[in-house]
């Protein structure tokens, strides 16, 4: 945005501008009513879906001390970060294709900045009153009647956002048990800061902070530009219709006066929440939120004009051409996303769950048994990734002549989504061994499983240098 | 918004912002990445003082140290970043 090469010269106090706060009017129309849907339907999502169980479980459970994620039916342990690399990929690859299409479609409605903001606006209004008696009210001295108004607010806010910060620990730690524990203070002391730094965090950013975060903190706000085309959805104010602006009284024809149909209420401007003039063109501050179409066409209608002086458009469409939306980028954009996501489908069914890890001991390198052989003492842990239990057999491959000494009785039960560790030894002579160490292979077997990716490595040392 | 007065070059407030959120979102990432690689609960095996660490305990640890040394790196960028010989 800026172009500014050099800072300003000595004392830059001087120059620091304060940040003007904004005072959103309320606006009530076509999509305000949609971002209302929207903002009620995402946060009942977040305050809804760590409620729902599944078996026994918490149905959305991202367990971090189990180091398990559990999603609906399926299990997601560490090996299956790629499915979560994936994840991401498909994520950020769907707002490209969103942006380019219809612009800011997340920004206005589903960001999670904008839906907590709204949640919070409509929290202030109905204690402080709308935008006039904001503005009052802060320019007023403090004293009993403002403390008291700004005091609820600030309470009824943080209660709110306690009860965020609550339920997003509630995705880690199953919030049945959080809830009870919480309001008897008997949460653990990372779990009473995370849920006190995320109700923090939501009282500063959709309290105090809102359109400084899509303006100086947001990176999709900077770079959104660039998956911009003259196709593109985009909010705009029709200037060839507007202008020259001007006041009027209500029934005068405005060709008569040399006006066009913009009476400079300034109503779009007390409306638009990151404080902009969508007059002025497309700013990259423009959450595309449509605030300023609502009021625009309620002013259009009692003036008697059409409706759409601000409106959804594209660029194209306002130079009088043709939209196109199935341009070259969107194409690829959405075979793009079709080939991810297939991808993204078919690894998560082809998952093997059955997993096996191994652990040298540390603390022996080998040991000498009285017949002459030597013995590695190892780790093994089984993984079961399914939802039922599984019977393993283990054995080892890759050494000639070795013993596999497990003091288990084979086949090992591993519980659904559990995790068995199994103390195992290797033996062989070591005269067998043409260097030091040598390189052995434990396997997995469950029975009707596939054994691709149920083998791991270990290493036999077998003498000193 | 050419202009030298941009709040952006002046503001303290927004040069602790971007100080401090990016490295957040790349302490967020390294830690989801390291803690993907390495399970805490073995490594307090090996280290010696770490025997009561919980898992929890050394995400959170482990964020906060990234979140250190990424800050670090953002505060160097920004320091290296205003014009130098003034």
């Amino acid at each position: 945005m800026s172009k500014a090469a050099t800072p300003p010269e000595g004392n830059e106090q001087e120059f620091y501008a304060k940040r003007a706060k904004v005072y959103p009017r309320e606006v009530h129309g076509l999509f305000a009513r949609l971002r209302t849907a929207g903002v009620l339907g995402l946060l009942g999502i977040f305050y809804g879906a760590p409620w729902l169980t599944w078996g026994d479980r918490q149905a959305i459970w991202f367990d971090l001390p189990g180091r398990k994620f559990h999603v609906i039916g399926w299990t997601f342990w560490p090996q299956d970060f790629f499915l979560l690399a994936l994840l991401l990929i498909i994520a950020a690859l769907s707002l490209f294709f969103f942006t380019t299409l219809a612009g800011r479609l997340w920004c206005g409605y589903a960001c999670p900045q904008t839906v907590w903001t709204e949640a919070f606006l409509w929290i202030e209004r109905r204690i402080e009153g709308d935008r006039s008696a904001q503005m009052k009210l802060d320019k007023a001295p403090w004293g009993g009647r403002k403390l008291a108004i700004k005091g609820t607010k600030h309470a009824i806010w943080l209660i709110f956002a306690l009860f965020t910060g609550l339920t997003f620990v509630g995705y880690f730690t199953p919030i049945a048990e959080l809830m009870p524990r919480f309001f008897t203070f008997q949460t653990g002391g990372w779990e009473t800061f995370w849920i006190l730094f995320y109700a923090f965090a939501t009282w500063g950013n959709a309290g105090f902070m809102r359109e400084q975060v899509c303006i100086y903190m947001c990176p999709y706000a900077r770079f959104q530009s660039a998956m911009f085309d003259k196709d593109t959805l985009i909010i705009s104010y029709d200037e060839k219709r507007g202008e020259p602006r001007g006041s009027r009284k209500r029934g005068v024809d405005p060709k008569e006066k040399g006006l066009g149909d913009c009476i400079d209420c300034t109503l779009c401007v007390q409306v638009c929440p990151t404080g902009i003039d969508i007059r002025d063109g497309l700013q990259y501050q423009c959450i595309g939120c449509a605030a300023c179409v609502d009021v625009c066409d309620q002013v259009m209608d009692k003036m008697g004009y059409p409706r759409g002086l601000v409106r959804y458009t594209t660029e194209n469409a306002m130079e009088g051409k043709v939209t196109k939306v199935l341009r070259p980028r969107v194409v690829l954009y959405a075979l793009l996303l079709l080939v991810l996501m297939a991808g993204l489908l078919y690894g998560i069914m082809s998952r093997n769950p059955v997993g096996i890890d191994v652990i040298r001991d540390r603390n022996v390198l080998f040991r000498e048994l009285p017949d002459g052989r030597v013995e590695n003492v190892y780790t093994l842990k089984l993984l079961n990734k399914s939802d039922s239990l599984r019977e393993y057999h283990v054995e080892i491959r890759g050494l000639e002549g070795a013993e596999l000494v497990i003091d288990r009785v084979m086949p090992v039960p591993v519980p659904a989504g559990g995790v068995v560790e199994l103390p195992a030894r290797v033996r062989l002579d070591p005269v067998v061994l043409d260097a030091p160490t040598a390189e052995l292979v434990f396997i997995a077997r469950v029975a009707g499983e596939p054994d691709a990716g149920n083998e791991r490595a270990g290493r036999f040392v077998g003498r000193m240098r | 918004m050419s202009d030298v007065r941009d709040p952006l070059y002046t503001s303290l407030a927004q040069r602790v912002i971007a100080i401090l959120w990016p490295s957040f979102l790349t302490a967020g990432l390294a830690t989801v990445l390291l803690f993907t690689w390495i399970d805490p609960a073995e490594l307090s095996l090996y280290v010696p003082g770490a025997e009561g660490v919980t898992r929890l305990g050394a995400y959170s640890a482990g964020f906060f140290g990234l979140w250190a040394i990424t800050a670090v790196s953002s505060a160097l960028t920004s320091y290296f970043g205003r014009p130098a010989g003034r």
